[in-house]
């Protein structure tokens, strides 16, 4: 190879990586309010499924762990929503639980993950969810891998099944714990 | 001397030389896209898009690049198109953007894409280019929308989320999962051969 055809090649390869990283910064420049504003609705919408007769959604922060109290028209108490992390088959899953003031877990809802598509994208099923509703204590398992266990797990997706269980089973021991620090 | 436009090279991409069925090109995302057909659709246009836009680019810039460093150029010209179409879709589908996952951003390293860059836009003119790219990118649409109807209708008896089959189906499980894409590709591929004339090597 020629000096000259690498010195070509250097051009070229440089001016077309400096072209498209232009073009990148202005389609993320006009996509990118839309995408948070999305993030923040999609939030936001979650929260109210939760607890529909909520009316302030204050965020708070101890310890590591966000959580969201949730006062009603009347400023009574209704629970909290907690912000919880699992790591499913295909990467972060983040789920959103609704505890009422009874420490009861009365809703879940998943804001994000990237799990497979037909399978363990059925995470976000009401069906699924409605099985971690007033759950008591020792019951949070999959049905396959505890006795106790009362949560059936989705065909084909079992790793994204137990992610989802077992971190909602870790939020119900803690709650416990917490009570008096979250008020 | 060549035609300037030819038609043959969009219908060529729809049956003769299907991606999917002839070239075997792209069967990862067939793979992985193709349980539920709500999903394989927006998978078929979002393809479309970025292989439709790479060819036309690799077609306007072929004569400017040199031999020795097209591929790592073409892959930037494909990750720059598969780049636009995922902050899009974020922004104004989000719903699509969330059922596709993280299979958008792998688009990247299809080989349809890199394969028709090189062995098509790099040798034919922008219009060729585009019709190739609206070809091939129906082919595969076609072919992950035809997996997908099988798949969902036997694994879970449903068709675009709908319940055709009942509640008293018991679903083909093995249909839903990795597995059965496998399968219905290799009997579709076998369909093809014995209509479309067999593969010479």
């Amino acid at each position: 190879m020629k000096k000259k055809d690498i010195i070509v090649g250097i051009i070229v390869l440089l001016s077309i990586t400096v072209l498209s990283g232009f073009l990148l910064a202005q389609v993320f420049n006009i996509a990118e309010p839309k995408i948070s504003e999305q993030k923040k609705i999609d939030e936001e919408t979650l929260n109210r499924e939760i607890f529909q007769d909520g009316v302030t959604f204050e965020q708070k922060k101890i310890k590591d762990i966000k959580f969201t109290v949730v006062h009603n028209k009347d400023g009574d108490l209704l629970g909290r929503i907690f912000d919880l992390k699992a790591t499913g088959y295909g990467g972060q899953i983040l789920i959103k639980a609704g505890v009422d003031k009874d420490l009861k877990i009365t809703g879940i809802r998943i804001l994000e993950h990237t799990e497979t598509p037909g399978l363990g994208s059925k995470i976000t099923d009401a069906g699924f969810l409605e099985q971690f509703k007033d759950k008591e204590d020792g019951t949070i398992y999959l049905k396959k891998d505890n006795p106790q266990g009362e949560i059936d797990s989705i065909t084909g997706a079992t790793v994204s099944s137990s992610a989802v269980t077992e971190e909602i089973r870790k939020l119900q021991e803690n709650l416990k714990t917490l009570n008096g620090e979250t008020q | 001397m060549k035609k300037t436009v030819d038609f043959k090279n969009f219908t060529l991409g729809l049956w003769k030389d299907n991606p999917i069925f002839y070239l075997m090109l792209g069967l990862c995302p067939l793979l992985a896209v193709s349980a539920a057909l709500k999903d394989a659709l927006g998978m078929g246009v979002a393809f479309i898009f970025v292989l439709v836009g790479s060819n036309i680019t690799v077609s306007i810039i072929r004569k400017i690049v040199p031999e020795h460093i097209r591929i790592p150029v073409f892959i930037v010209v494909i990750a720059t198109f598969v780049t636009i179409m995922d902050y899009s879709l974020a922004a104004f589908s989000p719903q699509l953007h969330k059922n596709l996952g993280v299979y958008l951003p792998l688009m990247v390293v299809n080989c349809i894409l890199l394969g028709r860059a090189e062995a098509f836009a790099s040798k034919n003119n922008v219009i060729n280019s585009t019709l190739d790219g609206l070809g091939m990118g129906l082919g595969f649409t076609i072919a992950i929308l035809i997996i997908a109807s099988i798949r969902e209708f036997l694994g879970q008896g449903t068709l675009f989320g709908i319940n055709i089959l009942g509640e008293n189906y018991l679903p083909l499980l093995i249909m839903i999962m990795p597995p059965g894409a496998f399968l219905v590709i290799g009997f579709l591929m076998a369909i093809k051969n014995s209509v479309g004339g067999r593969k010479k090597c």
